[in-house]
């Protein structure tokens, strides 16, 4: 079981189904929520400066959606995988999401972080295959 | 010859006479009568002698001049003979027909040139100018008889003449006919004598050279000719140019032949395109442009514009020819078309991406409404009527995912007009459908014939392919008769550079007559079946169309219903 998990939608509904569907598939501890790119930015910040004080947890695993107000899914992982975060980066990031434009799937190519494109909404049986997939 | 004859004679009679008179009248003055006839004698061999010595001085000048008058003789029957041989060599020489018309006696004759340039044999060619004129052509012997007769009557001076003359075969040949008259002492015309050229090559070449101008002259496009040089950074002086370009630039040739056509050249014409054109004309290349050009009165138009170098044969420049062409219009239209390419490029663009995001926010609560309702599975529910009423909003709520998931799939073929192509196994392809449809089949156990020999494989987009044939299959199983066994015969052959792909099945068939235009159309239901949405053949054809194929049907009701798809397959 993952200790953290990341969710980042804007749509507190999936939020909500999120943490309900995880916490039944025991696949995370804890899970945490941001609302945009730009509060899961800030969250990383926020982790960047305590870190030296105390260790707090770094999220394993973070579930992105694309289309959100404020900072978008791509625009959060130009910033994610710069520098700045690279204490942080190394996490896998599933893209979820209910878009259906071709030219989001070729985009997801271009990201290694990326570890895959699923379809909303989050179900029992796509957690069991992301088990698989990162090995947990 | 006689009256020297007569002379010589005389002489003699003359001479002879005076000398026996002489002699008669010395014997009768001088002779003794005894001596008289021994005198006589003597005066007989005396008269003898003397005429005979006469005779001789008279036959040697005799001779003499017969001599010179031979010589004299032989020398002109020598030059006569020569200029006969010249004459005869000329006429063999010359390619020209020669003929000799005696005009009193009306006889003609004509030289080897009317076997070798008309093909008569001597024996064909007839005596009389009759022959002659029969051979002239009917449109030119009227004319031609006319001219030569007045200059027979020599009321002209000189004549010459082109007219058809007929060959042997039967074919005529276009020639020049000049002769000139003999005059007997009174002036009267006895002879004349005439050399027919053969100019059928000029003459069929001139006609060539006029058809050819009349493509200049007649033209549509401009055409100008100019020098070969130039002064530095012009134009080299137009030396000629066709109606069309008066027409076009309102320029007559006096206004324009003599200068540069840089008088084209007005404000908005490109600079650079000048540039171009110099530098094309100093290393002597061909050139083509598109400009804008200025009429006389300072119109503009859209030329086509080329500059082509004309060599000679030392390889050196004579001429530039340049052909124009206006395009103002061609220049709107494409202006317009370009415009309106962009614009609907631009609609079209955004009604895609209208369309995703309609889509994704149609999904997005969809997805959470599928979501909740799967963790409510979950949860037992212990009020019925809270139970039947969450059953129909769960079954509602995966309708709308179905429909919505079927329209994102046509939005997604129509948006991937450059798909993968891959060669495809057809029989691969149908074991794949036949699986996912292996329920149906068990229950129905259609009789299906596949024909797949000819055309093992095509070059095919894989999932379209399986997506058409496993909609096709469920048509007819969905709609198969309920009174007879289902049977599915498809079949691909290949003619030509297409592959043909038939499926046929003997199902109840759609009424075409009423609904032609709708079978393929989007949400068209041509039955009241409660599991058919009216998209499935809608698919079928858009995918067949993206990949490049076309689609038809052929149905009869209670009979069955055959589809033809043709694709495109090397």
């Amino acid at each position: 079981m993952l200790k953290q998990i990341l969710c980042i939608d804007d749509d507190p509904i999936t939020l909500m189904l999120c943490k309900k569907v995880i916490a039944k598939s025991e696949f995370s501890n804890e899970i945490i929520t941001a609302q945009n790119g730009e509060e899961a930015l800030h969250h990383f910040n926020t982790l960047k400066y305590a870190g030296s004080k105390s260790n707090p947890k770094k999220p394993e695993l973070i579930f992105l959606d694309l289309n959100m107000p404020v900072m978008g899914g791509w625009e959060f992982l130009d910033h994610f995988t710069s520098y700045a975060y690279s204490d942080y980066n190394s996490v896998n990031v599933i893209v979820l999401s209910s878009t259906i434009d071709p030219e989001d799937l070729i985009k997801a190519k271009k990201y290694p972080i990326i570890i895959d494109f699923l379809s909303k909404p989050i179900t029992l049986p796509m957690l069991e295959y992301i088990k698989k997939k990162i090995d947990v | 010859m006689k009256s020297k004859t007569t002379q010589i004679t005389l002489i003699y009679i003359i001479i002879s006479l005076f000398l026996a008179v002489a002699g008669h009248k010395l014997l009768i003055k001088y002779a003794s009568p005894e001596k008289f006839y021994f005198y006589n004698f003597l005066k007989d061999i005396f008269f003898i002698l003397a005429t005979g010595l006469i005779f001789k001085y008279i036959l040697i000048q005799n001779k003499k001049k017969s001599i010179a008058i031979f010589k004299k003789l032989n020398k002109t029957n020598e030059e006569i003979k020569e200029s006969n041989e010249k004459y005869d060599i000329v006429a063999k020489a010359t390619s020209d027909t020669i003929w000799d018309w005696k005009i009193q006696e009306d006889t003609i004759s004509w030289n080897k040139g009317i076997e070798n340039v008309f093909g008569y044999n001597p024996d064909e060619v007839g005596k009389t100018s009759r022959w002659w004129f029969d051979k002239i052509h009917p449109e030119d012997s009227i004319r031609m008889s006319i001219k030569l007769y007045s200059f027979i009557e020599q009321k002209t001076e000189k004549w010459q003449d082109q007219y058809r003359f007929k060959c042997k075969d039967g074919s005529y040949k276009y020639v020049l006919d000049r002769g000139f008259l003999l005059k007997d002492e009174n002036g009267r015309a006895i002879r004349m004598i005439g050399a027919i050229q053969d100019i059928t090559k000029q003459k069929e070449e001139e006609q060539r050279l006029k058809l050819l101008e009349t493509v200049i002259t007649q033209s549509k496009d401009s055409i100008l000719i100019t020098e070969a040089n130039s002064e530095k950074g012009k134009i080299p002086k137009i030396v000629y140019i066709n109606p069309a370009f008066s027409q076009m630039s309102g320029y007559q040739s006096n206004e324009i032949i003599g200068k540069s056509p840089n008088i084209f050249r007005g404000p908005k014409s490109d600079s650079s395109e000048l540039k171009k054109l110099l530098k094309a004309i100093k290393n002597e290349e061909e050139f083509y442009i598109e400009t804008i050009s200025y009429t006389k009165q300072k119109k503009e138009y859209w030329v086509r514009f080329s500059m082509i170098p004309i060599f000679n044969s030392d390889t050196k420049i004579s001429h530039w020819i340049s052909i124009q062409r206006d395009i103002t219009d061609e220049k709107k239209l494409e202006t317009e078309k370009e415009h309106l390419i962009r614009e609907l490029t631009q609609n079209n663009k955004d009604l895609k991406q209208f369309s995703y995001i309609t889509s994704h926010n149609l999904r997005a609560p969809l997805s959470n409404l599928i979501g909740l309702l799967n963790l409510i599975e979950d949860i037992p529910v212990e009020n019925p009527e809270l139970d039947e009423i969450l059953s129909g909003f769960s079954k509602s709520t995966h309708l709308l995912n179905e429909t919505i998931n079927d329209l994102v799939k046509v939005i997604i073929i129509k948006d991937n007009p450059s798909m993968q192509k891959e060669e495809v196994s057809l029989k691969e392809v149908f074991e794949n459908v036949l699986s996912q449809l292996a329920f149906q089949i068990e229950l129905h156990k259609p009789i299906i014939k596949l024909k797949f020999d000819q055309t093992p494989s095509l070059h095919i987009n894989k999932a379209y392919i399986d997506s058409i044939l496993l909609n096709l299959l469920t048509n007819s199983i969905k709609y198969k008769s309920e009174n007879r066994k289902l049977k599915i015969t498809i079949t691909a052959e290949q003619i030509d550079h297409k592959a043909i792909l038939t499926f046929k099945d003997n199902g109840i068939g759609i009424d075409l007559e009423r609904n032609r235009d709708k079978v393929f159309g989007l949400y068209q239901r041509f039955h009241n079946y409660p599991d058919s949405k009216g998209l499935g053949l809608y698919l079928v054809k858009s995918q067949v169309e993206t990949m490049g194929g076309t689609i038809s049907i052929d149905s009869e009701v209670n009979k069955g219903t055959t589809f033809t798809i043709t694709f495109k397959n090397q």
